[in-house]
């Protein structure tokens, strides 16, 4: 009975994307207060298969919905949420596409998620588990042979991690961003080479992290600037953003060229004084540290 | 982790342990005087008199036994080994017991250590009949703990084995007969303590881990730790902290291997957190030590790294653990900074576990596997690891593959890098640091970048991305500056002209950076010596001789008080009596 109607619901949510978030998550409280029916809201060793399925499937759509809705608290909260789930899911070794999902999708973009905030030490736990977890499916559909192989936690190779379509773009992201390839990511950003809509959602706040990035390489970088190269520099569309983004960083412009404020000569002053500081208080230590001995 | 062969861990274990309190030498002598003591006393003194009415634990063979060890050993040194090897590890099994009855006497752990450094002795012998010898040796069929007995036979497969058999005749030497006798009039078997039951239950569980049979083990183990928590003795928690280390070797041998979440490595946490939070409430610091070190593992096992920083974070691991102890947590706690890419305080955790590393060969994965892990994060912080790091014997073949990216890397070739990391591919992965080596590509460049600025006053960016392989102009562009941002090279871009052009390098003396190495170096000082001041030991009940002392003085003074008031003394005594106090 509850279970028809949650399907039902689940195919609802599905066939429309695009509806607007209140009546979405309408629909999700909804479905959530079923699966409390079920007794599927947290996954156990009891909950049978299709059960788990229809939760996970609830949870993912929730997910992809605080997306679109750009609410980043809810998706952190559903991916919580999802992880049991998909951690039973790889118990059952010998998972086909179908049922895995959209668990990429949403390891994905919460890994998106992660670089934009800037929480990379998060981000590579989360790595690291990707790792292993592939590792661990592949050495289970292996058999005892690979099994045996894999003593002492050996991994087995992951490809798949960085060659699936969801996984392997933040991924990239991140390695771009690391080196410095702005350029790439700039471009990875594009229309067409995004895997899927939600994960333009993210576009936007990249792309002003980039920009602040390169901004702040740039007044280390350059004496000056024409202002018609910023242009492209910063991948604004016009010069009068690029005037406009220059004063909100409050850099000056005289004759087409940018001139960045000088951040050394103010601060050359106050580092020598907090370097004689540091000097002396080393030394005092190590006379004391010198009394405590003798 | 991976690399860290679990079979040499035990071993790095006794390895240590004999480094630390005393070496072996010494203290066979005593154990065998004990035994001899009691031997010639006729059983009517056993170990401490204090305790021997209320426990008399000592099997009566095995005083007897303790005189056959003698022999063996003085037959040794003649040159002429004629004992029989069975009959002399069942001795040796069983020479133990007295030193953990003298360590419930004197309540001093070092006794029970003592035990517990002999098992990688016995563990090269011992074959399950020697055990189940010793066992059927030690329990009678009626004693309260005949049930473990029983299971440990099980568990080595020798569930026919009789409790109660008596030493076989090959043991019958002089002594003997009279103590039996004497022993049997009483009561043949005295109860057997609890620590002589997980003692014999450790040496089970070495035996299957070594015969691989490790479902047994695990399900051994298991029944092994219920009785553990069941009894309540400050004299087991040595004892304790090797049997969970035993549980979870086991756990992490059965089938679904630990990357898969659903491996019993996942089943045991329970418990282990159970034994933890136990081990805390009893300030039973062994225990503690090693459990956190385990649930370290185990989280590190299954990349469940958030729950191993919570761990961390919520647990204090103890400051006078076992020194190996210690440097398995360090290593572990490194490991988890390193990915996330806190590289300076992996930094620092591996290189104190570099160091704590046991220096003995039997300990050399350790060491190896934590040279590994800490070679990669140095590379992460742009440091270029020191090439002797690479000459240490032992360690040439394995350090092999990361002394290649280390060239690679400090020469900037990004082309050699990515060859090196897809030929050793498999290699970094079951060393656990591919994922740490991927990230290395950025070191890399950043590195051939600052080899250009060193070299070229003036470059076009379009060599830079020539020369380093980069993908575009504008890709060589936003990365210079990303670098001259991060501080790695002092340079300016033309963007109109296309060109780096780096800034004369300044003196290197006129910077901070002689006075931080400085200030470093001087902190690692007088860090080790604080920490050597702390490892001191001070023998027990010392300050009662020195308040012993100081009474004294007082009365001397009194007296001296008592002198100079009747006048008898000048000054001169009285300044040599102030120095002597």
């Amino acid at each position: 009975m509850a279970e028809r109607e949650l399907t039902d619901l689940l195919r609802h949510l599905k066939s429309n994307p695009s509806a607007d978030y209140a009546s979405t998550s309408a629909l999700l409280s909804r479905a959530k207060l079923l699966l409390l029916q079920l007794n599927a809201l947290t996954p156990s060793a009891s909950t049978p298969p299709h059960l788990l399925a229809l939760a996970r499937e609830t949870y993912e759509q929730g997910a992809l919905a605080s997306i679109r809705a750009k609410n980043p608290d809810a998706f952190t909260r559903y991916v919580a949420q999802l992880r049991p789930f998909y951690e039973q899911l790889q118990q059952t070794s010998n998972t086909s596409n179908e049922e895995v999902g959209e668990r990429n999708k949403i390891t994905g973009l919460y890994l998106l998620l992660l670089l934009t905030q800037g929480l990379y030490g998060e981000f590579h736990s989360e790595l690291e588990a990707l790792a292993t977890t592939a590792a661990g499916t592949t050495a289970g559909a292996g058999g005892a042979g690979a099994a045996a192989a894999a003593t002492l936690g050996g991994r087995r190779p992951s490809v798949d991690v960085e060659g699936d379509r969801y996984l392997g773009y933040p991924i990239r992201l991140e390695r771009w961003l690391m080196e410095g390839s702005y350029d790439r990511v700039w471009k990875a950003m594009k229309k067409g080479e995004v895997p899927c809509e939600e994960f333009g959602v993210f576009s936007e706040i990249l792309t002003s992290q980039i920009r602040s990035e390169i901004a702040s390489s740039s007044e280390r970088a350059y004496p000056s600037l024409p202002l018609s190269s910023t242009k492209s520099l910063l991948f604004l569309e016009s010069e009068g953003a690029v005037v406009e983004f220059a004063r909100s960083r409050g850099w000056t412009i005289r004759d087409g060229q940018i001139y960045f404020p000088s951040t050394q000569d103010t601060g050359e002053e106050e580092q020598e004084k907090e370097f004689s500081q540091m000097v002396i208080e080393n030394t005092l230590g190590y006379a004391r540290q010198l009394e405590t001995i003798v | 982790m991976p690399g860290k062969t679990p079979d040499k861990e035990p071993v790095e274990n006794g390895g240590y342990r004999g480094g630390k309190d005393m070496t072996d030498k010494d203290l066979k002598p005593k154990g065998k005087k004990a035994s001899k003591k009691d031997g010639d006393d006729e059983m009517t003194v056993v170990v401490p008199p204090s305790k021997a009415s209320k426990q008399s634990s000592v099997p009566p063979p095995n005083d007897a036994e303790g005189d056959v060890v003698m022999d063996d050993a003085e037959k040794a040194a003649e040159g002429e080994v004629k004992a029989d090897p069975f009959a002399q590890s069942v001795s040796d099994i069983k020479s133990n017991f007295a030193l953990l009855d003298r360590a419930i006497a004197l309540f001093d752990a070092r006794f029970t250590l003592r035990a517990l450094r002999s098992i990688s002795s016995i563990r090269k012998r011992l074959t399950p009949d020697i055990l189940a010898q010793a066992i059927s040796e030690t329990y009678s069929s009626s004693s309260a703990s005949a049930n473990l007995a029983k299971q440990m036979l099980h568990a080595i497969g020798r569930p026919n084995v009789s409790l109660g058999r008596q030493s076989g005749p090959e043991m019958e030497i002089d002594s003997e007969p009279k103590a039996v006798s004497k022993n049997s009039a009483k009561k043949e078997f005295k109860e057997v303590i609890p620590e002589v039951d997980v003692f014999l239950g450790i040496l089970t569980q070495v035996a299957l881990h070594d015969s691989k049979q490790f479902q047994q083990g695990f399900e051994f183990s298991h029944s092994l730790v219920d009785r553990i928590r069941s009894v309540n003795r400050r004299t087991l928690d040595s004892l304790s902290a090797k049997v969970y280390f035993y549980y979870s070797l086991f756990a992490e041998q059965l089938a679904p291997l630990p990357p898969s979440s659903q491996s019993p490595v996942v089943s045991i946490r329970p418990t282990l957190l159970a034994a933890l939070r136990t081990a805390v409430l009893r300030k039973d610091v062994d225990t503690q030590a090693s459990v956190i070190v385990l649930l370290l593992r185990n989280y590190l096992l299954t990349s469940h790294i958030s729950q191993a920083d919570l761990l961390v974070s919520h647990t204090q691991f103890p400051e006078n653990a076992a020194n190996n102890q210690v440097a398995r947590f360090l290593y572990y706690l490194g490991r988890t900074r390193a990915i996330q890419l806190r590289y300076t305080e992996a930094h620092e955790h591996l290189t104190a576990a570099t160091r704590k590393a046991p220096s003995s060969p039997c300990a050399l994965g350790f060491s190896q596997t934590a040279t590994k892990l800490l070679l990669v994060v140095e590379l992460l912080m742009g440091d270029i690891p020191d090439r002797a790091t690479f000459r240490q014997p032992g360690n040439e073949t394995a350090l092999h593959p990361y002394f290649l990216l280390v060239q690679a890397v400090r020469v900037g070739n990004l082309e050699d890098f990515e060859t090196i990391i897809a030929e050793h591919a498999d290699t970094f992965r079951r060393d656990g640091t591919y994922t740490l080596i991927l990230r290395l590509r950025q070191n890399v460049i950043k590195t051939g970048i600052r080899m250009m600025s060193l070299s070229y006053s003036r470059i076009s960016l379009r060599d830079i991305c020539i020369r380093l392989h980069l993908g575009s102009e504008e890709s060589a562009e936003y990365i210079v500056a990303k670098a001259i941002r991060d501080g790695v090279i002092e340079a300016t871009l033309d963007r109109e002209r296309g060109f780096m052009k780096s800034k004369e390098v300044g003196d290197v003396y006129a910077t901070r950076e002689p006075g931080e190495a400085f200030h470093d170096r001087i902190r690692a000082c007088l860090a080790l010596r604080d920490e050597s001041v702390k490892a001191m030991r001070f023998p027990m009940n010392q300050h009662r001789l020195e308040l012993k002392n100081a009474q004294e003085a007082r009365e001397r003074e009194r007296e001296m008080a008592k002198e100079i008031q009747e006048g008898d003394l000048d000054e001169d005594d009285l300044g040599g009596e102030f120095e002597g106090m």
